[in-house]
């Protein structure tokens, strides 16, 4: 390995450090109880790992998650794509999605908890609304963009408007979608964080915010430091699935952004 | 839209066999008008009627924005006009259909498939089985010149690479007619010649109908049984021309035939004619 590839390579690892390294001199300059060092904050993690009840809470977040994003994307590309290729669906959809964008999904909250209570349902909805908005528009951005001509040598090859919709649009749209599945990743992490903050019942946010109010803040900064761990891999190992799948519209001296 | 009476008539006739050809495209009095972004009509096509008989080789000549390629998506079914009807054997043209095989301009390849996926698509969809799909995909691959590119992406092709792609994927299911909007116009030299040759060869054999959209009066010449001549601001036909050479023709002899010289001279003159009396208002 040539030694520009293998700083390539080492250069997330060095960042991390780096920014651990800032984390534990300021702590100890500072000499703040609220504010735990690194290493005290890397020793509490494998007390919350080891914790039954902790693996639980996490796991069932993970599972809201999981449910919110996969329900969301199911709905939404198809939703977007037939907005990108119809003004009528458009013209329909639009007002509400953008009556709907502006408003902090977890700022729904209380009132679907009024409703739906504190569960699993109120929590996987917060993150299906949140996952949806990219989606759609990333969807509906990329079923816009698809070159006419394209259609119009399936249409003459004897292909039924549906079927240019699931054969040509979907995969032309296909590299766009996935931008707007990306962010809906990490955007279904955030909400499934906040959902949990304010329905403290069980999952990541709620192991946190319990922490703070028993003043454990090393135990604060272990389950920051777990989430974002969490986000971090999703979205690297998303990002391989998504350069798989559009290898063939990638140019060829790209430069990813992503932690792979 | 009301019928000619004069041709109405000649429709009524049985088609013998005695008749040398019959009529598969027309276009009667047809008009293209767009709306331009400043809200002003711009009339693209005018009054546009031209017949095109079963097995003939028309190429359309004309000065870029006379509305060529508008006329071409017309026939193929992707625009309908804004007056007047197109027709294809006697049946109003209201949509696309695998008669009309269309080679855009622009190639219009799926990116996401390889050369192979985009030649065979075609095929597949018409039902033919997989195997025969692929033998004949890659016997057209082959033959345009891409032997070894099967498993290429198109963003892995040149332009050129990608124009011949386009035209394979066309011929791959069999269209009866074939809609060609200057396909060798990003061609260099060598390859634009060698498909030439290889599209006269298909069309002797096959005797499929053509129009072909091109810039070059020589190729126009070359290929075709009758040029059209177009001019532009509003898009009209100015003159068609029946080229009447021997078929089949070799580049060679053909170049050296002053009845072809005079052919492309001739065509030539009435566009510098056009040129000299300045843009139409
Ligand atoms: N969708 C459209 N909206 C508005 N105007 C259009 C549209 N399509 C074509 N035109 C206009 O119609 C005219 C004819 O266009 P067309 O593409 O048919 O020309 P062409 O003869 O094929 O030109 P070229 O040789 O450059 O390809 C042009 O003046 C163009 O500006
Ligand atoms: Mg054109």
């Amino acid at each position: 390995m040539s030694p520009a590839a293998l700083l390539r390579r080492v250069a997330p690892v060095l960042a991390c450090i780096g920014l651990l390294a800032v984390w534990q001199v300021a702590s100890l300059a500072l000499k703040n109880d609220s504010f735990p060092t690194a290493t005290e904050a890397i020793r509490a993690i494998p007390d919350i790992l080891g914790d039954k009840e902790s693996l639980i809470n996490i796991l069932a977040s993970l599972r809201r998650m999981a449910l919110g994003f996969g329900v969301a994307v199911l709905i939404s590309i198809p939703l977007g794509l037939l907005m990108g290729r119809s003004r009528g669906v458009a013209a329909f959809f639009n007002p509400l999605l953008m009556v709907i964008y502006p408003v902090p999904k977890a700022a729904l909250m209380p009132i679907i908890m009024l409703w739906l209570g504190v569960g699993d349902v109120t929590k996987t909805l917060v993150i299906f609304l949140g996952v949806s908005l990219p989606v759609i528009y990333h969807s509906f951005e990329g079923a816009k963009a698809v070159e006419e001509k394209m259609l119009w040598s399936g249409a003459a090859m004897g292909l039924s408007p549906a079927q240019r919709l699931v054969r040509i649009v979907l995969p032309a749209a296909l590299p766009e979608i996935l931008t707007g599945c990306r962010t809906g990743l990490v955007l279904a992490l955030i909400t499934m964080i906040t959902s949990e903050m304010i329905a403290r019942q069980s999952g990541a946010g709620n192991i946190l915010f319990n922490a703070l109010d028993m003043g454990q803040y090393d135990t604060v900064f272990a389950m920051i430091i777990i989430v974002g761990a969490m986000g971090i891999s999703l979205d690297a190992i998303f990002e391989r699935v998504r350069a798989r799948l559009v290898r063939w519209s990638e140019p060829q001296f790209d430069m990813p952004l992503s932690f792979s | 839209m009301t019928v000619v009476p004069a041709r109405s008539s000649k429709w009524v006739r049985p088609v013998t066999s005695q008749e040398p050809a019959s009529a598969i495209i027309e276009i009667d009095r047809v008009s293209q008008v767009f709306q331009t972004s400043a809200r002003k009509d711009h009339v693209a096509l005018s009054d546009i009627s031209l017949t095109i008989e079963e097995g003939a080789f028309v190429s359309i000549l004309g000065p870029s924005g006379c509305g060529k390629s508008t006329l071409l998506y017309i026939v193929g079914g992707f625009v309908s006009p804004t007056s007047g009807s197109a027709k294809i054997k006697g049946h109003a043209i209201t949509g696309p259909g695998p008669d009309r095989g269309p080679v855009f301009q622009e190639f219009a390849l799926f990116p996401w498939k390889t050369v192979l996926g985009n030649v065979i698509y075609g095929p597949r969809q018409q039902g033919v089985r997989a195997a025969e799909a692929e033998a004949q995909s890659r016997a057209l691959i082959k033959m345009v010149g891409l032997k070894g590119y099967e498993n290429f992406y198109p963003k892995e092709l040149s332009g050129g690479m990608k124009q011949r792609v386009a035209l394979a994927r066309t011929l791959a299911y069999h269209p009866e007619v074939l809609l060609m909007d200057e396909p060798f116009g990003a061609l260099d030299a060598h390859t634009r010649t060698r498909l030439q040759n290889d599209l006269l060869n298909i069309w002797e054999r096959d005797r499929k109908t053509v129009l072909f959209v091109t810039h070059s009066v020589d190729e126009a010449v070359f290929l075709s049984d009758k040029v059209v001549m177009m001019s532009k601001s509003p898009g009209r036909i100015r003159e068609v021309i029946d080229i009447d050479l021997p078929r089949p023709r070799r580049r060679s002899e053909l170049l050296l035939d002053p009845r072809y010289q005079k052919y492309v001279v001739d065509i030539e003159r009435m566009f510098d004619e056009s040129d000299e009396a300045g843009p139409a208002s």
